[in-house]
This record gives C-alpha cells, structure tokens and sequence, in this order.
C-alpha cells in the first residue's frame, strides 16, 4: 500500500529546533556572547560585514553566531536584514586620504614619507600554534605606544608621491561630490558595466572567489604584474549632507583597508608608457580581499585599456555574475531540491531511447541473418 | 515616499505586508506592467535579498510579494505537490508576512506559486500563475554572456536554437529536451517556460489566467498575459510531442496527468502516482480509483500499474 | 507611520499605502493583461487640479524617486507639482522624451507623443507609459482590438481620440518590441492599450 509522505509542515520545525540544538553545542560549555564574537573574532565580524555591505559590528557577530560560524551563512543573514532597512541618505565619498591610520605600507618604495607603519599583521607571525591560547591561561602582551604618532596627512603613494612625475595614470576626483554613483543593490546590472559598479560588486564580492581570480592575473590569465603601491589600514569618518542642512555632518567612522596596485601599461599611439592601477577597499582589516579586488579591478580595465581578454578575470561578466557567494551558494545548493518531475521526464526519455536503439539493433541482427539465408555463398 | 505599514494582524512584525517595502514593490510591479506589454521578454529588475536562498524561489517570491494583496488567496505548489518542504516554507512565509488566506485547492487559489508545474485543472481568468525561474534565459546553454543572447532576442537570431534541437533529433532521433523546453511567444520572443516538463507547455498556449515569471537571481521578470499564443518549437518532420505514460496513476486512476514514479522496494517495483496532488485527491474524492488505492480490493495492486478494471 | 501633508492646501495621498497601492495596482495589471477592458478604479483619492482620479491613483501607485514624471501644460497645475512631489517623491521634468510616465489630456495638444521613449531593441522595456486623460471610456465598437491578452477580439470606444493618435499607434504598433503602453483614464476608470494590440478603426 502507498501513502504519499504528508507532514513537510512538522518536519521543518521540528529540523529548526534540532538546528538550534546543534548551534548550542554541549551546555556544559559556557554559551557565547555575540560581545566576544564582535571582539575576538574580529576578522570573521568585519569579513560578514563586506561582503553582507552593512557595517554593523553587533549584527554581524549575531549572524556568525546565529551561523553556527558559517560565515557564508551569516553574510545571507545581514544581506537579508539590509534588504529590509529604509534608506535615509546616500555619504559623501569617504576620504581615506585622511584616514586615521592604524596600518600602512608600500612595496614600491623602501623609505617614503611618512613611512611604513606595520601596524597589527600575521605578516611576520610564525605560524606556530600557541597553545596558550587554548589553556586560556595568559593575558596577551599590550603594545608600546610609538613616541611619535603617525603622520596626520599621511601621503598617498600613488596620488602625492608617484604622479608628481606623471608616471602613473591620472584618476581625476570628480568634479561633483553628488555625482551619480551605481548601485547594483538598487538596479538590474547591465553590461557591459562601468567601473564603479565593477567595484561595488567585487567589494561585496566572495573573498575566496576573489582571491582565486586575483591569484589567476598573476599566474598568466591576464597581462598586468602588479606591485603594492600602497596599503594603508585604519578609520575614516562617514559624512551624509542632509538636504534642510545644506552641510555635510559626521555620522561615525568605519575601518576600511584600501589598496593602489601599481601596473605596468607600455603605451599606445596616444599615449606615452605609464604605470596604471587597480583598486581595492574593504571594510574592516582585509588585505588578502583589498589585493586581491585591486589585482581583479585592474584585469577587468582590459577592454578601457585596449587589452587583449585572455583570462576569466577579464571578463567582467563571468566575474560579476558569479563573484556573489549568496547567489552562488544558492543556486548551487538548490539542486537539492526535489527535482523528481524533471528526472520523470529524462526517465521517460533515457528509456524510450533505449528501447528504440534496442529495437534498432534487434531488427538490424534479424536483416543480417536473413542475409545470410538467402545467400549462403557470400557467407563463406 | 516611504510609508511603512506595519501587518494590523500581526502587531509584532516590524515587516512591509507582504515583506518587501513599498518601493521595491512599487520597482517589482512596474517591471511586472514592461513584462505584460512585451510578452516573453525578459524585464531586467533589481532583485532584492529574500529571507530564502537564491534558487528556493526568491524571484517567484517576490513577483507574489509585489502583486497580493489582503483578499487573494495563494496555493504554492513545488513538484505538483502542496506538501513539500519549500512549498510549505513559502506558503508559511505569506501566511505570516501578510497574512492571507492559504489553500491546497487549485480552484479556490486566486494565486498559485509553481515550481517546476503548471496544475492540472484549467486555469481561469481571475487567477494568477506565478512561476518560479532559475535560469529565465533559454539561449543561455547556448551562449552563456547576457550582451550575446539580449543581441539575439533583439535581432530575433533563433537559428541556434534550432540547431541545437534539431542536432538532438539527428543525434538520437528525438529533441532530447524533457523540461524547460523553450517556446516561441506570440511570433516573437524565445522564452524558457521555467523547468516544468514539456508535458505542460500545451497547457500555457492561450491560458486564460494571467502567468507571471520571476527569477531573483538572475533578476529578470517576464509574462505572458491571457490568450496569448505560445508555440514550442518544432520541426515539420518533427513536430512537439508530450510524454505519455502507459501506466495510469496508483492512486486515482487518470491517465491524463503527469506522473511520477515511485520505487516501491529494491526489486525493480514501482507505481505512478499523479504530480499534481490537489488533482489526485480530488480524483479519488469523486470516487476515482488506481491499482494502489488503500481501498482496492487485495491482490488487484500490481507494480507494473495495469488498470484494476 | 503615514506622513501628512505639512501644508495645509496638499491633499492627501493614500490612507493606507500597502492596500490601496496595491488594489490599484492590482486593477492596472488587470487592465494590461485585458487590454481594451474597462475596470472601474477601485478606491477613491482626492485629485488635485489638472489630474483626474485614475491618473492620481495611477501615479501614487507606479511613480517614486525612481520614476521620472511629465505633465503636459494643461495637467502641470502647482497643486498636481506639489501632489506628485510629495507623496511620490519623483523628479518631474519639462521634457516628454525624458519621462517614464507621461501625463496628459485627450483633449489637449498631442504633438509631444511623438517625442515619447519607445526603448531600444535590447531594452524595450526602457520606454515611456502615457496616461491619457479622457472624458470618457466605454465599450462601443469604434475600436475592435485584438492580440495578447485578448481571447477573439474587444471593443474599446474613447470619444475625442483623434486620428493623429491612431496614426502615431499603428506607427508605434509596427515597432514592436519597442514602443509605449497607454492607459486611458477617465475620472473613475480604466483602459490600457499595451503595444502589442493591434487597433482596426471602425
């Protein structure tokens, strides 16, 4: 006897309630507060925070708690907590020419003003595992201050230093602050797309994905070598201009990673060899994602530059459309799914094709010995 | 203007009714007017994040989001079937976010939210079919980049297409194409039917009720509005064919619906039952019976579903 | 919380904007979908001068920051400026060939037509609506349409259509997938007349 399986509505609540079970682990083991997520797992809270684009340090610790720790999970959860939110006012572009910096350093240069400041890095770490950390037993050692504080205007290494020789391409500042900016969380994306929401996308962007396309510019698939013209970590503050104001007023700060790549570009007809560069920006402390989207802005400048497109981070619409972790793990995951009226009708047909081959066959072996009664001669 | 108006019904939900704000259904419901004027093209709109992977039917979701209102009353249906776990999330999802009256009956929904079906029972004009789409492009297994294929739906460049289905029939002597078989709209736009089988693409030909399509992902809406002819393409030596089945349905005996197959042991049995569980039902409550009805005589079920006559 | 109108001369918009947006809406889809069917506008909103009821209804239901509006001269009444401003929120612009929306009347000066968006070959959905402001909508058979959304054929009557507009219609007709999509609004109803519908003139 066949029962159609019934009870979908049951099953799913109870499967909630043992997913809240399995995200509280042992209770014997203390349960974790979204306060020493947003503070001790900072990289995963600011890694959430980019890629879900809102910066809301409190939000993204109860989306990685919430996630079990999937950070791909949490980015879901801020993305669809941000769809819902009114949108009150657009910034002012942020300075970070005047950021408040915690972290800079260039590769192209040893010594240049303002100097390179480490800042807090795994750079030189030894990876070793400090197995302190798990006795949970001592207190990490605090910093010395510097007896100097960092360079209040801090150079830019590509702006104030690099095109004083108008060595590197020019990027003008548009001239209005209020210019019209994409944003592909407001409008269909549309191609072939221009560079700022190139950037929007691949600032939202999957960092492994990122990261892979970035390491593929530098394995051959794409012509730019790239160098770290600057680096530089730290706050800046957020403006917004209220219409009845008529002035811009801070509204707090954000941690932001910025990257210039510096490229090199051999000229053309029109114009003289000059370098050329890529750009990167993330919120929180985030160099692997800020080099890697400064290496995949400056392969996706292929078409501007007159380049050859000869690798997939060139090609701005296998990157955009698949550079989304929340699209891909969706669609992705959602063969799950049942499917069974599809499959019924590949079944119907795999079958109906093997038949008739079968049937082909069957009637070509009876043709053949039919032949081979009717002539016995040719047989031998 | 934004105006928020919080469910009356549900005094703690800080959601939209329906959950989307007003103007993201305002931008959904002017896409939905583009795609209604210009039949089986695809209207670009700035699909928002659902509280639902991509893929689970997040751009169905927001067509249904951006067109009920507090009288509809909605079927979701996943398979056929009321009673899968995504059609009872999605069901469940509009009971709470605005609040509306659900059913399991095809006839009694004013919206009906598909995945991979078209209900068995005719559609009428006062309902609304609303599809969900993970790829709403038919070119795109042919030509993966959006600017090539908008180029051909622009230009009407069918020819691959073509090739491709006629390819398959010198290849095996069939359009090897059972599900999301593409269909010619009104002489003029290409269109994916979304992955329902070719069994139902008949059934969309001149529909009297209204068939909206939305794919989240891929941010694209398109429509087809009421007696509007769709065509799937064909070939004079070879013309469109559905599947047909030589077993009838285990449970209520038709012989006219789409059937799925149910592996009864490991032994090679198996029965059919019909896809669209609201048909079976209503079937076996007019006194409709299969070979595996429960209340068949014993010994009249077999596996290979001849009819118990 | 619903915002009211600071002056006291603006009129309100919808009471309740989720519902009433949504049965006009709702009504607009039906209209599209039936083209030639006339549906009676199903609420009541206050139209300040130079827009009738369906047009306003119309437009507080489509029209937002994102949606550009045009108002011929003899419907951009300051009421009808200050109306759309408020609860809409859309830029509205002196140029026809800019707007998503076209404002206008029957009766009025139809030249601007002509300069409407039709879309492009890729985007034809990037095109203009007009809504056409009428005496009057009924179902005489001056006009026989025909096409999708329609099972054999509807009869569509608006007294005053002028041959000018069935001229620039079957023009536009014939750019299929481009051109624009008509509403006819009369005080208390609607007609749409998307571009797919072909027109024989009785």
């Amino acid at each position: 006897m066949y029962v159609a399986v019934k009870g979908g509505e049951r099953a799913i609540n109870n499967a909630h309630r043992l997913l809240a079970e399995k995200r509280r682990g042992d209770r014997d083991v203390a349960e974790i507060e979204t306060s020493q997520i947003e503070q001790q797992l900072s990289l995963s809270v600011t890694r959430v925070m980019a890629e879900g684009s809102l910066y809301d340090r409190d939000l993204a610790a109860l989306a990685i708690k919430q996630g079990r720790g999937d950070l791909i999970e949490a980015i879901f959860l801020m993305r669809a907590y941000r769809t819902t939110l009114p949108r009150f006012a657009f910034s002012k572009p942020v300075k970070t020419a005047e950021m408040d910096i915690a972290r800079r350093i260039s590769a192209t240069f040893k010594d240049l003003p303002g100097g390179q400041i480490l800042g807090p890095t795994f750079d030189y770490t030894h990876r070793l595992l400090d197995f302190t950390l798990m006795a949970n037993g001592e207190e990490p050692a605090t910093a010395h201050t510097a007896d100097h504080p960092v360079d209040e205007t801090m150079p830019r290494v590509l702006d104030d230093l690099l095109n004083y020789e108008g060595l590197i391409q020019d990027e003008p500042n548009p001239t209005n602050d209020d210019a019209p900016v994409a944003d592909l969380t407001r409008e269909a994306v549309k191609f072939p797309a221009d560079r700022d929401l190139r950037l929007q996308n691949l600032a939202r962007g999957d960092e492994g994905f990122v990261l892979a396309l970035g390491y593929s510019t530098q394995r051959g698939y794409a012509n730019s070598h790239a160098f770290v013209g600057e680096i530089r970590y730290g706050s800046v503050a957020v403006e917004i201009e209220p219409e009845e104001l008529g002035f811009a007023i801070d509204i707090g700060d954000i941690e932001l990673t910025e990257c210039e790549t510096v490229n090199k570009f051999k000229g053309s007809k029109t114009k003289l060899p000059q370098f050329t560069r890529g750009y990167g920006l993330v919120f929180g402390q985030n160099e692997r994602k800020a080099i890697s989207m400064a290496l995949v802005d400056r392969a996706m400048r292929a078409r501007e530059m007159g380049e050859q497109v000869m690798g997939p981070a060139q090609d701005e619409e296998f990157v955009m459309e698949h550079s989304d972790n929340v699209q891909a793990t969706g669609f992705v995951e959602h063969i799950k799914l049942p499917h069974y009226v599809d499959f019924q009708g590949e079944l119907e047909l795999v079958r109906r094709m093997r038949a008739e081959v079968l049937e082909r066959l069957a009637k070509a072996d009876a043709a053949d010995a039919e032949n081979a009664r009717s002539q016995p001669e040719a047989a031998e | 203007m934004e105006q928020t108006v919080n469910n009356p019904l549900e005094a703690s939900s800080a959601y939209n009714f329906a959950y989307l704000d007003e103007q993201t259904k305002r931008m959904i419901r002017r896409a939905l007017l583009k795609a209604v004027a210009i039949p089986g093209y695809q209207v670009p709109f700035a699909g928002r994040e659902m509280p639902m992977p991509y893929g689970w039917g997040t751009g169905g979701v927001q067509v249904t989001a951006a067109v009920i209102g507090p009288d509809d009353t909605l079927k979701v249906i996943d398979q056929g079937a009321d009673d899968t776990t995504n059609a009872v999330s999605i069901r469940q999802f509009f009971a709470k976010t605005a609040n509306v009256a659900t059913t399991e009956k095809t006839a009694e929904a004013s919206i009906i939210q598909t995945r991979h079906r078209i209900p068995e029972k005719e559609l009428r004009e006062d309902q609304i079919l609303v599809y969900q789409v993970p790829i709403p492009e038919p070119l795109r297994f042919l030509e993966p980049r959006e600017t090539e294929t908008r180029k051909m739906h622009a230009l009407e460049e069918y020819g691959l297409m073509h090739v491709k289905l006629y390819e398959d029939i010198s290849r095996h002597g069939h359009i090897a194409t059972t599900y999301a078989y593409p269909v010619m709209v009104d002489d003029r736009y290409v269109m994916d039917p979304s992955p329902t089988p070719k069994f139902d693409n008949p059934k969309m030909d001149m529909m009297a009720a209204l068939q909206l399509f939305g794919a989240g992902r891929e941010k694209r809406i398109y429509a087809l509005p009421p007696y509007t002819k769709v065509k799937s393409l064909d070939f004079e030596d070879h013309p469109f064919e559905v599947q047909s089945w030589k077993d009838e349905c285990g449970m209520c005996g038709a012989t006219d619906s789409y059937l799925d197959e149910v592996i009864l042991d490991d032994k090679g049995n198996r029965m059919f039952v019909c896809s669209d569980t609201d048909y079976c039902s209503e079937r076996q409550d007019a006194g409709h019976r299969g070979p595996q009805h429960h209340d068949q005589p014993l010994g009249t079920s077999h596996s290979n579903g001849k009819a118990a006559e | 919380m619903i915002p009211q109108p600071r002056a006291p001369e603006l009129l309100r918009g919808f009471e309740n904007a989720a519902f009433e947006s949504n049965a006009v809406f709702r009504t607009i889809l039906d209209a599209m979908a039936h083209p030639g069917r006339i549906y009676d506008l199903p609420l009541d909103v206050p139209a300040p001068t130079g827009l009738n009821k369906s047009a306003t209804a119309f437009l507080l239901a489509m029209a937002d920051m994102d949606t550009t509006i045009w108002l011929s001269p003899d419907c951009a009444s300051n009421a009808a400026n200050a109306h759309l401003k408020f609860h809409c929120g859309s830029p509205i612009t002196g140029t026809s060939s800019a707007a998503d929306f076209a404002v206008a009347r029957l009766d009025g000066d139809l030249a601007f037509i002509t300069d409407l968006a039709l879309g492009n070959a890729e985007y034809p959905d990037q095109s203009a609506t007009l809504i056409l402001q009428v005496e009057d909508i009924s179902d005489k058979a001056d006009m026989i349409l025909r096409g999708p959304g329609i099972k054999e054929s509807q009869n569509l009557s608006v007294p005053g259509l002028p041959a000018a507009f069935h001229t620039w219609r079957a023009e536009n007709h014939h750019l299929f997938p481009c051109g624009v999509d008509v509403i006819f609004a009369a005080d208390r109803k609607i007609a749409a007349l998307p571009r797919t519908t072909r027109i024989e003139v009785r």
